[in-house]
Formats: structure tokens, sequence, C-alpha cells
């Protein structure tokens, strides 16, 4: 994919390939709290159907995935879980955030043990609102990423000036003063740098 | 006893498959096309809060008793034309900020309960995914905008208490 990466992939070829991609879509489950019974309820039964829109729930491990849903109380200790599972999961990858939980903490924003939010440990490109969301709005947010797929810039994406996962400190500025589009990645290659996550007392090994 | 002759259970299976073929050629399968075709939700379905904002005097009852704390409201005092002439005039609160937090929001419905100038709804919508987490704080003129999606309360069953 060298074309790619340098951007010279002709526009028509990128649409095509950004279309291929938005309707081909294996998504591994990750169901943590009662948002999975509704992920269930849209990925697995036959009044939602979440394979017309081409989102096919059955990779065998996150090395075959193209998104992840994280759906529920993502707690300290399965932070490490979760990070591990999206550094396994092959670029271009996307995760969709279900659930207030997910979010940012929703009803354990207090708590000693849940992760504030699972936008603090990888980048998140949707978020579902909801607790639980209706499976319908699981559908929602998975066509909006459709959506946002066709119209991504795959080169752009590549050197890593797509979507930048906010920090908390930038959250707090948005939640105060408005809407402001994230800086664009001043470190080459995806993730910006930022200290390692602490839990449970160390680092991530 | 004469026994009755067992059905194999290869035929039996393949009996239930052929009825569920024959129900969905002929009724249709249950799918909800998504997309195109969307499931009316229940008409009391918890999707969203809509704000009525004339209604709404800033008495902050909503926000002590949100369990999360995902509402934010700020309000000031002015000054009313008195009902009555001669009157003096009257101090009423007008809100400059009501905001909630959809992204922290647990959808309990304390705030729709307690508040006691209806100005708070539930409305079924429940399509306002976002790629933006600071986009889920809907503003006051957004939570108005919701009202429009709240349907008609439904008529109260025989023998239900009035509201007081």
């Amino acid at each position: 994919m060298g074309l790619v990466e340098k951007g010279k992939l002709p526009a028509p070829l990128t649409k095509l390939f950004n279309l291929g991609r938005s309707y081909s879509m294996w998504v591994y489950q990750w169901g943590l709290a009662c948002c999975a019974i509704e992920m269930g309820a849209a990925f697995a039964s036959p009044r939602y159907d979440v394979m017309r829109l081409g989102v096919i729930p059955l990779p065998a491990s996150p090395r075959q995935a193209d998104f992840v849903v994280i759906s529920g109380t993502v707690t300290d200790k399965m932070a490490p879980a979760i990070k591990r599972l999206y550094e396994q999961m092959p670029e271009p990858k996307y995760v969709i955030s279900m659930g207030s939980c997910a979010n940012c903490g929703g009803p354990y924003w207090d708590s000693y043990s849940v992760t504030k939010g699972v936008d603090q440990i990888i980048p998140v490109d949707v978020y579902v609102p909801g607790c639980p969301p209706r499976p319908e709005a699981l559908l929602e947010g998975v066509v909006l990423l459709q959506q946002r797929i066709k119209s991504e810039d795959m080169a752009a994406k590549w050197r890593g000036e797509g979507a930048q996962p906010m920090s908390r400190n930038e959250r707090h500025e948005e939640l105060s003063q408005g809407h402001v589009p994230p800086p664009a990645g001043d470190t080459p290659g995806g993730m910006p740098q930022r200290d390692p996550i602490v839990v449970g007392g160390g680092p991530i090994e | 006893m004469p026994m009755k002759p067992k059905v194999p259970g290869l035929l039996k299976g393949l009996g239930v498959t052929f009825n569920t073929m024959m129900r969905t050629i002929t009724k249709g399968a249950d799918t909800v096309q998504y997309p195109h075709a969307k499931e009316t939700p229940p008409i009391r379905a918890r999707g969203v809060i809509a704000l009525h904002e004339g209604n709404c005097t800033a008495c902050m009852l909503c926000a002590r008793s949100c369990p999360d704390w995902c509402i934010y409201i700020e309000g000031h005092k002015e000054l009313a034309p008195p009902r009555r002439a001669g009157g003096k005039p009257r101090s009423v609160n007008a809100i400059d900020r009501f905001d909630i937090d959809y992204a922290l929001c647990m959808y309990c419905g304390i705030c729709v309960d307690v508040c006691p100038f209806d100005a708070l709804f539930w409305s079924p919508e429940y399509e306002y995914s976002e790629s933006h987490i600071a986009d889920l704080l809907h503003d006051k003129t957004k939570l108005g905008e919701w009202m429009l999606t709240v349907p008609e309360a439904p008529e109260l069953e025989a023998g239900a208490q009035k509201g007081k």
C-alpha cells in the first residue's frame, strides 16, 4: 500500500476503496456490561440484523477486525486488555463507544475502579449515547461510522492525521468553551505521545 | 396401549424449517430495514430529554437530584412587570444556560419526575450519536428542538389518580 501512504492514489480509486471498506466491516464485540445485551440484539437478532449493513460480527480474533464496539463499563482492570485489543487490530481500525459508561464513566463517574471513558485509553470514532442505547441507536452509530469512512482521506489517516483522541484537559476545555476541533497531529505515526497509563500501580507492559 | 409411530427427528426438524420458510415467504421477515424503515419506539421510551424553556424557572431541582450531575444550569434574576396595575414588579428567574451531558446521563428520569413546572419531557428519539464527545452536551437550543419530538401524553387509565 505504498501509494496509499504517499497519498498518490487517484481520487476515484480512493472513493472505491472507501466504499468497499465501509460495506465490509468485521466488528469485534467487546461487551462488558448491560450494553452488551443491546449489542447482542443489534448484531445477532433477525429483527435488527446488522449484516444487512455489511457488518460481520464474527471475526475469530481482533487481528481480523476492522472496528470494535466497546459496550459497557470499562474498569481500570479491563483497561490494559482493551489497550492490547486495540493494538492487535490491523490498520485502518475504528472504535465505537457504546453507552454512557464507555463514553465517560456514566453512572460510575465517581467510582474508584471505573475508567472514566474508553477514550482515555484508545481513540474513539463514534460515541453512541444511551444507558443502554437501543439496538437501533447502535445501528445509527454504525451508519455514522460508515459515512465517515466513505468520506475519509485514506492518505491522511495513514499519516496519522485523522481524528486524534482527546485528553481529559482538552475535553474539559471543549465542554466549557463549546466545540473546538482537535489540533492536527504534531507527532507522526498515529497516536500522540503521552505518558503511560498507570493502572493498578504500574505502567502497562 | 398402542405405540404411536415415531416421526424421525430429521423430518421433524425439516418441518420446523419448512414452516419458518413458509411464514417468511407469506408474511415477510421480521427484520426492520433500519436506515430506510424505522421501528417506532414505545410512546414512553426513554430516548432523550427535551426542555420546554418557557416553563423552566431555573429552580435547580433537576440539577440537584441528578445522580450523575449531568445537568448544568445557570440563571439570573430579572424584574418582570407586575401582574395587576399598581403592584410592585415581580422578580423572576431567567435561564442563561441549560445543558444536559448525554454522554454522562444515565436516563433515570428523576429530573423529569422532579420538575415541578413541567419543563422536562421524555422523547423517544434515539438517533444522536456523535463523533466528538463534546457534541453530546446538548444546550438549551438543542434541548428545545427535541420538544418537537415529544409525543402527546397517553390517556390516563380508568381510576388513575389525577395529577395534583
